[in-house]
């Protein structure tokens, strides 16, 4: 998919219309995101919602030059997400839940019933190597930087830059065909 | 670096996800603004990664999108103060309206007040005109007495109390003999009651003759306590007494309550 350049710009300049647009073709994709920080329903459409009124108010910041339009929401999303896992209440009610990455959200039935796109890419997770779902999970869902993650998986970043891409590569095989 | 290059070094995927320091992303951005197949493999890239989130994701709630319009939309301010202010030209015209409604409604009460007062007011008039009717006319009837009082042709005669039966009481009577006019002032004569009623006679005394000149009551009535009568004969005396209701044909004399003598 290419980046559709002219709604962003379009929603730049304040069109209301383009902005729904983009929310449509992006929104799914966050709250995936967010829900895999965050893991509470209630508390990741509140973060959906801060994260979407954030990229309407700071848009003007966004251009095109410096990098991928869905780079940029990606990051307002997880940290958006991150801010509220950060909360006093939040914390309080997650205190005896173990940590899930989103091989185990997608484990779960509930997500396969609504999305025939999620069934080839579970059979994809079911097949991928542990090293690969800690790579995504870290870079992708949980917005490590590169160092960061290669520190935390105890690989050289070379490894990391390699590894990474051999995964995602065997996403997109599955995704794109 | 070759396009080749850049594309095996896995920078891509790391400069979707956000992982690159911000200088190497910068780099990668200018080669893959450049270059249409970096551009081609960065869209794939984004696109696989998309999917993966998305089927991660619980599924967004259709109330969502409206409550991040409610948030965004206030802070539009400008145009919303347009439409609000074409808001109040309308609120402003309704309350006008609704005020020249009770306008007219309170002008239209007044009016139905002002008219009932000119009703009442004209009832009130005609009342005062009656009455100013009644007072000339009873002025009329006093100065028409004064007249008669003070006019050489009637000659007063006191009439004082017969002493055996009402030694206070007394009478005048003011008499033209020209025109055979009495008219008696019966002021000096206590209350008959409703049983009785006071009858003037005129007297002719050699022989002793009365004859009946009316009663004192509303019919010969011209002006309070004074009574009119006409055709008296030429009399010697006028004597009143008290009588049943309806009088009598001839004087009760036990009864007898004034007596006066006609001067010659």
């Amino acid at each position: 998919m290419e980046q559709p350049d002219q709604l962003i710009h379009a929603m730049k300049a304040g069109d209301e219309a383009a902005f729904s647009k983009l929310y449509g073709m992006y929104s799914e994709a966050l709250f995936g995101i967010i829900y895999g920080i965050v893991g509470d329903r209630e508390v990741a459409e509140e973060a959906l919602q801060d994260a979407f009124v954030k990229i309407w108010n700071n848009s003007a910041s966004y251009s095109p030059g410096k990098g991928r339009f869905f780079t940029w929401i990606l990051n307002i999303a997880r940290n958006t997400a991150i801010d509220k896992t950060r909360s006093k209440a939040f914390k309080n009610s997650r205190k005896n839940l173990s940590s899930t990455n989103f091989v185990d959200i997608l484990a779960s039935s509930d997500n396969l019933n609504k999305k025939t796109n999620a069934i080839g890419i579970k059979k994809y997770v079911d097949a991928l190597k542990p090293a690969c779902i800690k790579i995504i999970e870290l870079l992708f869902f949980k917005g490590f930087t590169q160092a960061d993650a290669a520190k935390e998986l105890d690989i050289p970043l070379g490894t990391l830059k390699t590894r990474n891409r051999n995964c995602i590569n065997e996403l997109r095989a599955i995704v794109l065909g | 670096m070759s396009t080749e290059e850049i594309i095996s070094s896995g920078k891509l995927e790391l400069y979707v996800t956000g992982s690159l320091p911000a200088n190497e992303a910068a780099e990668i951005a200018e080669a893959v603004r450049k270059d249409p197949v970096l551009q081609k493999e960065v869209d794939a890239i984004e696109t696989s990664l998309i999917q993966l989130a998305g089927s991660v994701s619980p599924g967004v709630a259709s109330t969502i999108w409206s409550k991040i319009l409610n948030s965004i939309r206030p802070v539009r301010t400008l145009e919303e103060r347009d439409t609000k202010s074409v808001n109040w030209a309308a609120i402003s015209g309704w309350a006008a309206a609704v005020l020249a409604v009770g306008g007219i409604f309170w002008l239209f009460n007044t009016n139905k007040d002002l008219l009932d007062e000119i009703k009442l007011t004209t009832t009130e008039n005609s009342d005062l005109r009656e009455q100013l009717t009644e007072t000339e006319t009873r002025l009329a009837g006093s100065e028409e007495i004064l007249n008669i009082l003070r006019s050489k042709d009637y000659e007063t005669i006191l009439l004082p109390g017969n002493r055996d039966v009402a030694p206070e009481a007394f009478a005048k009577v003011y008499f033209d003999k020209t025109n055979k006019v009495a008219y008696i002032d019966s002021r000096g004569l206590p209350e008959a009651t409703t049983t009785m009623v006071y009858q003037a006679w005129s007297l002719k005394l050699d022989p002793l003759t009365p004859t009946s000149m009316g009663l004192l009551d509303q019919a010969n009535e011209v002006e309070e306590g004074i009574y009119k009568f006409e055709n008296v004969p030429d009399p010697d005396a006028f004597g009143i007494t008290l009588e049943p209701a309806g009088g009598s044909e001839s004087p009760t004399l036990t009864q007898l309550y004034t007596l006066g003598t006609v001067s010659p």
